[in-house]
């Protein structure tokens, strides 16, 4: 039997993650590019996101409809998307049309840029510019990123904004292209029960030939900002609150802890839950974790009636405080412990899951986790660990308060 | 992959379990056979309200010492108020699948409806119909779910604002007595437990539990109203949703409908995506999709895109759906099935997909269908069998269609 992970790389530097799974029939496949919003500038917000779209427009060896075609011929499934600090591209197909599945895929990241789609595709990013402002919450949460990162590039929307992809121009995303898709850049991803000597070789085939570049430039840590920040918007009905506080970043030892914590103060089951939903002021109070390899956020949230806002920012706040001043018991920790075991068991079967735990693993790690590491990083969390993370990045102070909602004056 | 059995119990549950040796966790559903369609008419609402409410209390533990049984066991726990079932559905390791049900059959069993948590469950109800206010594709579904399926069918989970507030906590446990009861339920499970195993705990559990005689398993009519309307209401984008007949899922022509779909909307060579987003750059989505009431069926097709765009959009989905049937080639209809088998194969390696095609097979079939049954039901259909249902269904078929934003398809 193979090993669980093969790790490799091509001689242009393209690096290669493979999980062996028994007993599957799909396999997941994809490319990690290690590049997003925040390694834009200003004047291109937008372009990581836009060019993801123009990668399925076609290339030397196929137009966009072929692409397109050649993918639904063997029923791949391909997607991607795009955050602040990466983009990958995958797909999910039986395990014997794996080798078609990668050549389109390789294919697809030698882009043609096709510049009569271009100007095509961008409407349809501003549309998408335009259904994301129709939604409450993705308001809320680029106006979060805009004010705790302000004046570091994680501060804009991933998607851009109307003035710059309206501005943006083909020639400015082919330089971003040829600059940041490169196998410096880059690592294929597959999980599945497939033959690891054949994904190398099918690897070599598809992608010996790119040629290698340079690393991305290095990105600087945000200073993350606090205060209060409202956005009034009459047209919606509810209000949005959030307050945010730093926290590890997804390659920092308290990482486990930290998503332990945010699970027992917004998770299923949660003090938010008792003290805040089943109180009836919000339908939704949760607390979740904006990670990235040298930055996090924990990010207390609910969506409620505007005239409850007030109330709302107030037992958000009494429950961080309440929790950072402790005693947190070990049942409370255990229960979060057995639910996350659950899970993972779970995701474990699936090679999607896998291939998007392994992709996370790869970038911000270095390193791929089994289910088994990935389950015992949870059990090592306990009341030590929960201290050690309170210390190191309390959730007791003003952290930063964002409202938006069609209430005209300040909730804070 | 082994068959599932599929039993009757002596308590009245309905049952079918599904063999999986080599996974590592086991899926459930429990389908209580009530939902918005079971409720007073002048208590639009009340099935979610209880669906919500069922949980937060027993005879034996209170609503959050329930909770924490479950957590103390990692049990996943989730649940749903659909049109004509309400479900309950858990993920947990093997060893802890008694307890869960356990835990399932208490509360189930035995709800206290605290009046507190009745006031509070209304109170988010209240607030949940506000949230939808502010999810202008939510609400353009619920609107056309009114007009294409009719006042029974086309009710809203959430009820509306003004029966809300004539709900009380006697209504709760008024509908639970009259609503939740063993022969009212279809449970299905998928894992690594043996069927006898699990027959035994099922049975154990919910023996004496209300009465026994299969019930709520009627076919209830659409009621189809072919008509167009505009919501106004202030959006960036315009949202257009087109209502079709179409079949119910034990029908002969399903698997035909399901080939149809996939041909305009399955995956990325699909018509609809093709020639309004891909060709034309039109919207960011576009798609479409089928609902099932028992014995019946609608096909939707929706879009959203900014309202000087809206009227293009519109006319070129309806392009679409009326070119399909003449001009379809068989290779579309090819990588169509393609992408269904595929699709199938995948969900095959996801056991809580499993458990719901299981839970989805009861509910329309009666029993379960074989993953092989309904391989060959689909590898059966020619294109121009396609070609037949597209002219029947859609082409010349009547419309319901639903405009929701800033400005009508006329003006």
């Amino acid at each position: 039997m193979p090993d669980k992970f093969i790790i490799s790389k091509l001689s242009n530097g393209l690096n290669i993650a493979i999980e062996h799974m028994e007993g599957v029939k799909s396999v997941g496949a994809g490319f990690l590019v290690q590049t997003g919003a925040r390694d834009e500038t200003p004047d291109l917000a937008g372009v990581s996101h836009f060019l993801e779209h123009m990668c399925f427009k076609g290339t030397p060896n196929r137009s966009a409809a072929e692409i397109n075609i050649d993918f639904d011929r063997i029923g791949g499934n391909p997607n991607a998307f795009t955050s602040h600090d990466r983009t990958f591209y995958h797909g999910l197909a039986r395990t014997e049309d794996f080798p078609t599945q990668l050549e389109i895929l390789a294919d697809m990241m030698n882009s043609s840029l096709p510049p009569d789609e271009f100007d095509m595709e961008k409407n349809v990013v501003l549309e998408e510019i335009a259904m994301s402002n129709d939604r409450i919450e993705h308001v809320a949460f680029d106006l979060i990123v805009e004010s705790v990162f302000k004046g570091n590039s994680l501060a804009w929307p991933v998607l851009g904004y109307d003035r710059t992809v309206k501005a943006l121009t083909r020639d400015q995303m082919n330089h971003y292209f040829r600059s940041r898709y490169t196998p410096a850049n880059m690592v294929l991803v597959v999980a599945g029960a497939v033959d690891p000597d054949e994904v190398i070789a099918q690897a070599e085939k598809c992608c010996g030939h790119w040629v290698a570049g340079e690393p991305r430039p290095e990105r600087t840590k945000p200073v993350m900002g606090t205060g209060t920040i409202q956005k009034t918007i009459e047209r919606f009905n509810q209000q949005v609150v959030a307050i945010t506080f730093e926290g590890p970043g997804a390659s920092d030892p308290m990482h486990d802890t930290a998503e332990a914590a945010a699970s027992i103060l917004g998770g299923g089951n949660s003090r938010f839950y008792w003290n805040i939903e089943q109180t009836g002021l919000a339908p939704y109070a949760g607390a979740y974790r904006l990670d990235f390899g040298d930055c996090g956020l924990l990010i207390l949230m609910a969506q409620c009636d505007p005239q409850n806002t007030d109330r709302v920012v107030e037992a958000l706040r009494k429950e961080a405080k309440s929790f950072a001043a402790g005693p947190v018991s070990d049942e409370e920790i255990q229960r979060v412990k057995n639910k996350r075991r659950t899970s993972l068991a779970v995701e474990g079967e699936s090679p999607h899951h896998r291939l998007v735990q392994v992709m996370d693993d790869i970038d911000y790690r270095g390193r791929p986790r089994t289910v088994e590491d990935r389950i015992a990083a949870v059990n090592a969390v306990g009341q030590d660990s929960l201290r050690a993370y309170f210390d190191a990045f309390p959730v007791d102070g003003e952290g930063l308060l964002v409202s938006v909602g069609p209430l005209k004056s300040s909730a804070a | 992959m082994a068959e599932a059995v599929h039993t009757q119990l002596s308590c009245g549950v309905e049952l079918a379990v599904l063999e999986l040796p080599l996974r590592r966790a086991v899926a459930s559903e429990i389908r209580v056979l009530t939902g918005v369609v079971n409720e007073p008419a002048d208590k639009l609402g009340l099935a979610h309200l209880v669906e919500q409410t069922v949980d937060k209390g027993t005879q034996d533990h209170t609503g959050r010492e329930l909770q924490d049984e479950f957590d103390k066991i990692g049990s996943g726990v989730h649940s749903w108020c659909g049109k004509q079932s309400s479900g309950f559905t858990s993920l947990c390791l093997p060893e802890y699948f008694a307890r869960n049900m356990e835990l399932h059959a208490e509360f189930l069993r035995t709800p206290t409806f605290p009046q507190e948590s009745c006031d509070v469950a209304i109170e988010l109800a209240r607030q949940e119909l506000l949230s939808l206010e502010d999810d202008a594709q939510g609400l353009a579904d619920k609107h056309i779910g009114k007009q294409a399926m009719g006042p029974l069918l086309g009710r809203h989970t959430f009820g509306e604002s003004e029966t809300l507030t004539t709900i009380t906590s006697d209504d709760f446990v008024s509908f639970w007595q009259s609503n939740y009861s063993a022969g009212k339920m279809q449970v299905s499970v998928a894992g690594p437990m043996s069927p006898s195993q699990v027959q035994d705990i099922i049975e154990a559990r919910f023996a004496g539990f209300g009465d026994k005689t299969p019930a709520n398993r009627d076919e209830i009519p659409v009621e189809f109203k072919p008509v167009t309307t505009h919501h106004n209401k202030e959006t960036e984008q315009e949202h257009i949703v087109i209502a079709l007949r179409g079949v119910a899922k034990s029908h002969d022509d399903y698997s035909t409908a399901r080939l149809l779909m996939g041909v305009l909307s399955g995956g990325m060579s699909a018509r609809l995506f093709t020639e309004v987003r891909e060709k034309l750059g039109l919207v960011y989505w576009v798609g479409g999709w089928q609902e099932h009431p028992r014995g019946d069926g609608l096909l939707y097709f929706g879009a959203s895109t900014t309202p000087e765009r809206c009227s293009k959009t519109y006319e070129t989905m309806l392009k679409e759906l009326a070119r399909v049937g003449v001009d379809l080639t068989q290779e579309e209809v090819e990588r169509a099935r393609t992408g269904i088998e595929v699709r199938f194969d995948i969900r095959g390696d996801v056991t809580r997909a499993l458990c719901g095609e299981l839970a989805d097979d009861l509910m329309h079939f009666g029993r379960p269908i074989s993953r092989e049954d309904k391989l060959d039901q689909l590898r059966k259909v020619t294109i121009d069998d396609v070609k037949r249902f597209s002219e029947s269904h859609v082409h010349n078929a009547p419309r319901s269609v639903v405009t929701l934003g800033p400005k009508s398809l006329e003006s």
